[in-house]
């Protein structure tokens, strides 16, 4: 059976067992992966999804289920109502989505992507390990190499009816030196279409833990910390970007409640939700439940422009979504969550600018933050002194605490290094006062 | 059809459901009923995986593992794989399942959810979240060597989360419970404690300090000790991370590298979060000491490390239709002979750490970093004032070697465990543990 055939059966369904509305979400992904242990690839995968998830609403109240063993279609509609009985009606609960007009995005599908042939992945896995090996005593003990191609199909009963193909490619290696004491590093890199330097990513990643040999100590105190855009999206994912999402505002968990307009930023940086960036890994024509994509400004010239919304967080305040519902998989309902989140700063050479200061190239333990309150406290990795402008010394362990609302008002410049890390589109970000504990 | 030395399959069915009600209110209400298959096949040094979704063709994801086995092998050849030799497990340590979730209904079960955001919601709590999960799994195994085993687990929990606000401030307070057991684990009025005490946590915070910085002793509370026992030492004790040079613990097997005091276990027998009866490779389910009396004594393995390394392989795991990988399931520091008055005690003025808000750690370089949910100053052995944002860095090792008293009340806490893009369910644990120094990170 086609998606589209496996969609209408499911509408059929609701229809006859008296869902007022209904949306069927099918994804169907085909993962191919390859992965190295020690400079050598251990395995090859083929790993196949295929799978559904039935929304459907009942006398104002939503139900769910999910199945991917598509002879079950009639009982999965069943089991979406019977859930949705169990729910009060809902007064918030406007509408599912209604068809709109669906903007153009490039660089989503790459047929090289899609036609790339095992022994092709073999030998692009094969190139970021030589990039490794292009450093004496550094080895790479794991890394993987993944090529991921999916077709992913939103219908419902108010005429939406949105099919997608898209493609995306990654190399990731982690590195380690193998004489004196141990030194780490990794690298990585995702793209919709076949453009990646897979040599550059195994050979950037041994440069880096080359020069963070035999690292130093620092003394404490408020410094400012260059963050490398590794480091930089790790912690605004961890601390940040939930507090613009609008259901968080709605039920006060976020700090950002009532806080539109208002100056929260520092002035020359600029932070946009855009779900239709050329070639981004968040990018689409329509969110998960079939409402346009489009690029929404969060932080303009310093000011708070806008929270981002699902259609139902939307339908909360009277107001349109921003095309932010997202799903994990096809087996969750969606909810609101950030598209591409790309940063902009006026950029210049900000390390001949510092004094004395901290670049931190990665973090661990962003995840530990605190999303509400924004504060966080991380250990920097592969980390550097920047003494009168120039970078020196790396640093053999350093702990970087401060909040991120501060942070914000605290960018003082940027690198030209813009990179897409994930759905993070960052330079590297100057920021003063940042609490250093060597 | 190409030649492959071994190959396995997994056919996994699972049923489940999950609630989620926010601020009293049913957010989410979800129900997912799935099947598939895993299959793994090896040629030479190389492995090929597959796995799909549905009921369609295990002959062909045979077929197709094979292939891409044959085809790494051919193109980038390894050291040929030897696994240690195969056994069919026993599979008579199911725990029991007094009350079937499946026939609890929905309803009473969004009771369950509204009783304990009731009972999180003391005074200065502002919202709160709660979620239900029960879920069964049925799990069979075959492999080229006549295996054929099989076993059905059920498993329940709760999450209950409590948001304080004072208009400025937020601070949130969390408690859940996951287990291999049916839906008795809710008759436990134990439960309603818990929420009551996710409350109290985000209330409490609001008022406490914010602490300093630096080296000095510090007391662990048994859910921040476990997660040190996990994260720093049981995921460098993982056989995989050994071999491929990412452990801080290669070559250091029978090396005292704990003090004397210090015992870690992995036993996925207990009937904890973690509990297995037989591992994603079919293998019996066993305890191993990792750590005994300070001295490194064992690595967990799958039997491709065991066959390399020697040892027992038995801690294969993997979520859902993902390739198996070296994972730990209950893991814990055992039990001392301190009370937590005593070190409290030994320690004069310090700092005591509860709680976790998680952690991250570098196993090849043996450096960690926990945040605790919260610490309280201690003087003159006297439990003091409340800090926040308070965490734990530094390197396993030293850490190891600075356990200066264990306690002898071993608390288990469940969770899931993150590594090579799977979660799979886990539980870890510890007693009260005294060390004496460590790099307790602070916003000031």
């Amino acid at each position: 059976m086609q998606n589209y055939d496996i969609g209408n059966k499911v509408l059929e369904f609701a229809n006859k067992y008296g869902a007022d509305e209904a949306e069927v979400f099918i994804s169907a992904n085909q993962l191919t992966s390859a992965s190295v242990r020690r400079n050598l690839i251990e395995s090859a995968r083929n790993q196949q999804s295929h799978g559904l998830g039935v929304r459907v609403v009942k006398d104002g109240a939503v139900g769910f289920a999910s199945t991917n063993v598509f002879n079950r279609l009639e009982e999965t509609v069943k089991s979406a109502i019977a859930m949705a009985k169990v729910r009060d009606s809902d007064e918030d609960w406007k509408n599912l989505p209604s068809n709109g007009k669906y903007p153009a995005v490039n660089g989503i599908f790459s047929k090289k992507v899609n036609e790339l042939a095992l022994e092709d992945c073999i030998s692009l896995t094969k190139e970021m390990i030589d990039g490794v090996c292009s450093f004496s005593d550094i080895i790479a003990p794991s890394g993987s190499f993944s090529r991921m191609v999916s077709n992913q199909l939103i219908m419902n009963t108010n005429g939406v009816e949105v099919e997608e193909k898209s493609t995306a490619v990654s190399g990731f290696v982690d590195v380690i030196t193998t004489s004196g004491l141990p030194s780490t590093a990794y690298d990585f890199r995702i793209s919709r279409d076949l453009d990646i330097d897979f040599y550059g990513i195994g050979k950037e990643a041994a440069n880096l833990a080359n020069s963070c040999k035999n690292g130093v100590s620092v003394e404490s105190g408020q410094k400012d910390v260059v963050f490398h855009p590794f480091a930089f999206s790790d912690i605004m994912e961890s601390s940040f970007l939930s507090s613009i999402e609008a259901d968080n505002i709605q039920k006060g968990r976020s700090s950002l409640t009532g806080k539109l307009n208002t100056d929260i930023a520092a002035r020359e940086l600029t932070i946009t939700d855009n779900g239709i960036l050329d070639g981004g890994i968040a990018s689409s024509i329509s969110d998960d439940e079939g409402t346009p994509s489009q690029s929404t400004g969060i932080i303009k010239d310093g000011l708070l422009k806008s929270y981002i919304y699902d259609s139902y967080t939307a339908g909360k305040e009277e107001r349109s979504s921003t095309g932010n519902a997202v799903r994990g998989s096809y087996t969750s309902t969606p909810s609101v969550g950030t598209r591409n989140v790309v940063f902009d700063h006026p950029a210049s050479d900000i390390i001949s600018e510092i004094k004395d200061g901290v670049f931190v190239t990665n973090v661990i333990g962003a995840h530990t933050a605190n999303p509400i309150s924004g504060d966080f406290s991380v250990e920097g990795r592969n980390a550097f002194v920047i003494k009168d402008g120039q970078i020196e010394k790396p640093i053999k362990s350093l702990m970087v605490s401060g909040n991120i609302f501060e942070l914000l008002r605290n960018v003082k410049g940027a690198g030209d290094d813009v990179r897409m890390v994930g759905s993070i589109i960052t330079p590297s970000i100057w920021v003063s006062n940042m609490n250093v504990i060597g | 059809m190409r030649e492959s030395e071994f190959h396995d399959v997994r056919w996994i069915e699972g049923e489940s459901t999950s609630i989620l009600l926010d601020n009293g209110k049913i957010e989410d209400i979800n129900t997912n009923y799935g099947n598939g298959c895993g299959v793994r096949a090896l040629c030479g040094g190389s492995w090929g995986y597959t796995s799909s979704e549905g009921v369609d063709g295990i002959d062909a994801a045979i077929k197709a593992a094979i292939e891409l086995a044959s085809d790494v092998n051919k193109h980038s050849p390894r050291e040929k794989v030897t696994l240690a030799s195969y056994c069919e497990p026993n599979v008579d340590t199911l725990p029991s399942v007094k009350e079937n979730p499946r026939d609890v209904p929905v309803e009473e079960k969004v009771e369950l959810l509204k009783d304990l955001s009731n009972n999180a919601s003391c005074k200065g709590i502002s919202s709160t979240s709660a979620s239900y999960s029960e879920s069964t799994l049925k799990v069979h195994y075959t492999n080229s060597e006549g295996a054929d085993c099989e076993y059905e687990l059920t498993r329940v929990g709760f999450a209950i989360s409590a948001i304080a606000s004072d208009g400025a401030a937020y601070q949130i307070g969390r408690e859940s419970n996951f287990d291999v057991c049916g839906y008795e684990m809710f008759r436990d009025p134990e439960i309603l404690e818990k929420a009551q005490s996710a409350g109290k946590t985000a209330v409490d915070l609001l008022d406490a300090r914010q602490a300093k910085g630096g080296k000095g002793p510090v007391i662990l509370d048994p859910e921040l000790a476990g997660v040190f026992a996990h994260e720093a030492v049981g995921h460098a004790s993982e056989a995989d991370l050994v071999l491929e040079g990412s452990s801080i613990l290669a070559d250091r097997i029978g090396e005292e590298i704990a003090s004397p005091l210090v015992n870690i276990i992995d036993d996925p027998t207990l009937h904890k979060f973690g509990y297995y009866p037989f591992d994603a490779e079919g293998m019996q389910s066993h305890k191993t000491d990792i750590i005994t009396d300070g001295v490194l004594n064992s690595y967990l393995h799958s039997r491709e490390t065991a066959g390399k390394l020697g040892g027992v392989s038995g801690n294969s795991r993997s979520q859902g239709y993902s390739a198996p990988v070296v994972r730990m399931s209950n893991t814990y520091v055992d039990n001392g002979n301190s009370n937590l008055d005593e070190m409290l005690e030994e320690l004069g003025d310090g700092i005591y750490l509860a709680g976790t808000r998680g952690g991250q750690v570098n196993t090849g370089e043996g450096i960690f970093q926990f945040n605790a949910e919260k610490g309280y100053i201690v003087e003159n052995g006297e439990i003091g004032y409340l800090v926040r944002d308070v965490s734990l860095s530094g390197n396993t090792l030293e850490i190891l070697k600075n356990v200066v008293l264990v306690g002898n009340d071993l608390k288990m806490h469940s969770g899931r465990c993150g590594k090579s893009g799977q979660a799979i369910p886990v539980s870890d644990g510890s007693p009260h543990l005294l060390i004496s120094d460590a790099l307790v990170g602070g916003v000031q």
